[in-house]
């Protein structure tokens, strides 16, 4: 499999999630001679793809949805880099560049039976929701759902209509949080003013047969962390996947190390037993 | 007994190597540089030299390079990139280590397209060395393999000649007339450094709190020339420049560097590597510990550049030796 060289793929939906977040629907392009075409689309929650924009460049995007038989791919986006700020220009029909897919996503065998304990802050969201669809799509294999997601107000929380649905058909527990609250949009039902962390307080699962898996801005990892050991859970079951500078995908460029961990090949999920100890891993 | 290539034949070896494609050698150049250059007809290389200002990764991975187009009727394609049969003379024992690690790198189960074409079309002859105060070869004992097409011993009397492959075979027999073979001893060389059995590496961190780091980092000037010049470093940055016809695009990559304050900092100007002394021991880690499919193996094959080169005349070793340990 050729994963140095991006493959077409056509955006199909663009959807506007917040004041600078896109969801963006791609569907690569069936040219009938790159075989790697198919396999972009064929991903573990928590893997990624390198995306290119033409003339601008490529940047590592977390897959957000489910592996689909039509080969479609959702990415969530934040337009804050050189790449994604000229994304939001983009539009449906454009030809972007993707290849992958990179790196090692959940343990979702490990997750069989367990309860899930789902931790997301901010963007980190994105990479969760491909998580929790495909928990979602295997109702036998799993436990309970809980989602514990905070943003820093309520026009920034991404999915909170799929995610109310969710808890509404009481498929997950959801729990929000917000760092302050918007006059200008109706603040979610049982949404708290208060930090990710937060959401811990009160919280009560059994650590001996849940799995955290956190995502979310650096940040916020050493509260959470700190609020997960002292409820009782074991390093290995806490999952985070991490954010870093991956320009390759491939253990090249040498950017991600983590440790001597690299991101892009050894992670980007990493239990919580590996980082353990070792210097700027999460913080 | 073994082959040897007399002094008075060396010469003839060079228009016989010329033959066989492009001969780069290091060449002390006219303003006292010592670097791998073309020999052209006429010039000797000095196979005497200690080390030469950038090691033979420049051929491997040019400081930068076109590794894709775009056109919007074609998408992404690789750079149809001509490669040149290319001949390295006095490749030194670490060097050619270091080419052994950027193989493990780069021609992995994914290739790296570039680079494979170009490995495949470059023979490696390696010379002996004597090593200076810088180097550390001799302390490393790197599980590096020091491999060649064909090595050249330094004797009083030529250079003993040892093939390691079929390349080397082709050019053994294509220097049939310039061969002589006589009684002589043959000294040991510093490929005895490499190839050792991997000793296992402490899987935890370096202790961040010594003085040492801090000390190390406070001299720092965060040039990166260390990094440059290090055979194993080979960390890249790729850039893309469309095209003014808003139809094409060339995808770049050029070396990149861990000890610059850009190298961990991604969208939004979160940087991983904040401080100096961060970056020194994401270094320290890559040339002692080892990264990803390559950790335990250490990046150092003690060719003494980064200390040649180091404006503040900074110096690992005893860092290394106090948290590695020595050569056992």
């Amino acid at each position: 499999m050729n994963r140095s060289i991006p493959v077409q793929a056509h955006i199909t939906a663009v959807q506007p999630m917040t004041d600078d977040t896109t969801l963006y629907t791609l569907r690569c392009s069936d040219t009938g001679e790159i075989s790697s075409s198919d396999t972009v689309a064929s991903f573990l929650p928590g893997q990624f793809l390198e995306l290119s924009l033409p003339g601008v460049g490529e940047v590592p995007i977390s897959y957000c949805g489910r592996p689909s038989p039509d080969g479609a791919i959702e990415l969530c986006i934040r337009h804050v880099g050189r790449v994604t700020l000229p994304l939001q220009h983009a539009e449906c029909g454009e030809a972007l560049g993707v290849r992958g897919p990179f790196g090692h996503g959940f343990p979702l065998d490990d997750y069989q039976g367990q309860d899930l304990l789902l931790i997301a802050g901010g963007l980190g969201m994105a990479p969760l929701r491909s998580l929790l669809l495909a928990l979602l799509n295997q109702p036998d294999k799993r436990g309970k759902i809980t989602l514990l997601y905070g943003a820093r107000q309520r026009g920034k929380l991404l999915f909170l209509e799929e995610l109310l649905a969710l808890q509404e058909q009481r498929r997950i527990v959801l729990q929000l949080a917000v760092d302050r609250l918007d006059e200008t949009m109706p603040h979610p039902q049982e949404c708290r003013i208060a930090l990710l962390p937060a959401l811990l307080d009160g919280l009560t699962f059994d650590p001996l047969r849940t799995y955290a898996v956190l995502c979310g801005p650096p940040i916020v990892y050493p509260q959470l962390l700190s609020g997960l050991k002292r409820l009782g859970m074991a390093d290995e079951r806490i999952h985070v996947s991490l954010e870093r500078r991956m320009k390759c995908g491939l253990g090249r460029c040498g950017h991600c190390a983590v440790g001597t961990y690299l991101c892009c090949v050894d992670g980007p999920v990493f239990s919580y037993r590996q980082l353990s100890g070792i210097e700027g891993a999460l913080e | 007994m073994p082959y040897i290539i007399p002094h008075t034949n060396f010469e003839q070896m060079l228009i016989l190597l010329r033959g066989c494609g492009l001969l780069y050698a290091p060449v002390t150049d006219s303003d006292g540089i010592i670097r791998f250059a073309l020999l052209k007809p006429g010039m000797l290389p000095d196979l005497n030299a200690v080390r030469t200002l950038l090691p033979p990764k420049k051929y491997l991975l040019h400081p930068q390079e076109a590794i894709l187009t775009y056109t919007h009727e074609h998408g992404y394609q690789k750079t149809d990139t001509e490669v040149q049969p290319l001949i390295l003379l006095g490749v030194h024992p670490c060097d050619l280590a270091g080419i052994s690690y950027l193989d493990q790198l780069y021609l992995n189960d994914s290739p790296d397209p570039l680079y494979a074409a170009r490995r495949a079309a470059l023979t490696l002859i390696g010379s002996s060395c004597i090593p200076d105060d810088l180097c550390s070869c001799q302390q490393n004992l790197s599980p590096l393999q020091s491999s060649c097409d064909l090595f050249l011993q330094q004797t009083d009397d030529g250079f003993i000649v040892n093939s390691f492959s079929l390349r080397g075979e082709e050019l053994v027999e294509l220097f049939q007339e310039i061969l002589e073979q006589r009684e002589l001893t043959v000294p040991a060389d510093n490929r005895r450094f490499f190839g050792h059995p991997l000793r296992p590496v402490p899987r935890s961190e370096p202790d961040a709190s010594l003085p040492e780091w801090r000390e190390l980092s406070r001299h720092c000037l965060g040039c990166g020339s260390c990094s440059i010049c290090c055979p194993t470093c080979s960390c890249f940055d790729v850039l893309e420049f469309g095209g003014l016809d808003r139809n094409s695009a060339e995808r770049v990559r050029r070396w990149d560097n861990c000890l610059l304050n850009s190298h961990a900092r991604i969208a939004g100007g979160v940087s991983f590597q904040k401080e100096m002394a961060d970056r020194f021991r994401y270094r320290y880690r890559h040339k002692y510990r080892g990264f990803g499919q390559l950790q335990g193996i250490p990046g150092c094959v003690g060719c003494g550049r980064c200390r040649a080169t180091c404006p503040a005349g900074l110096d690992l070793r005893p860092l290394a030796l106090q948290l590695e340990g020595g050569a056992s």
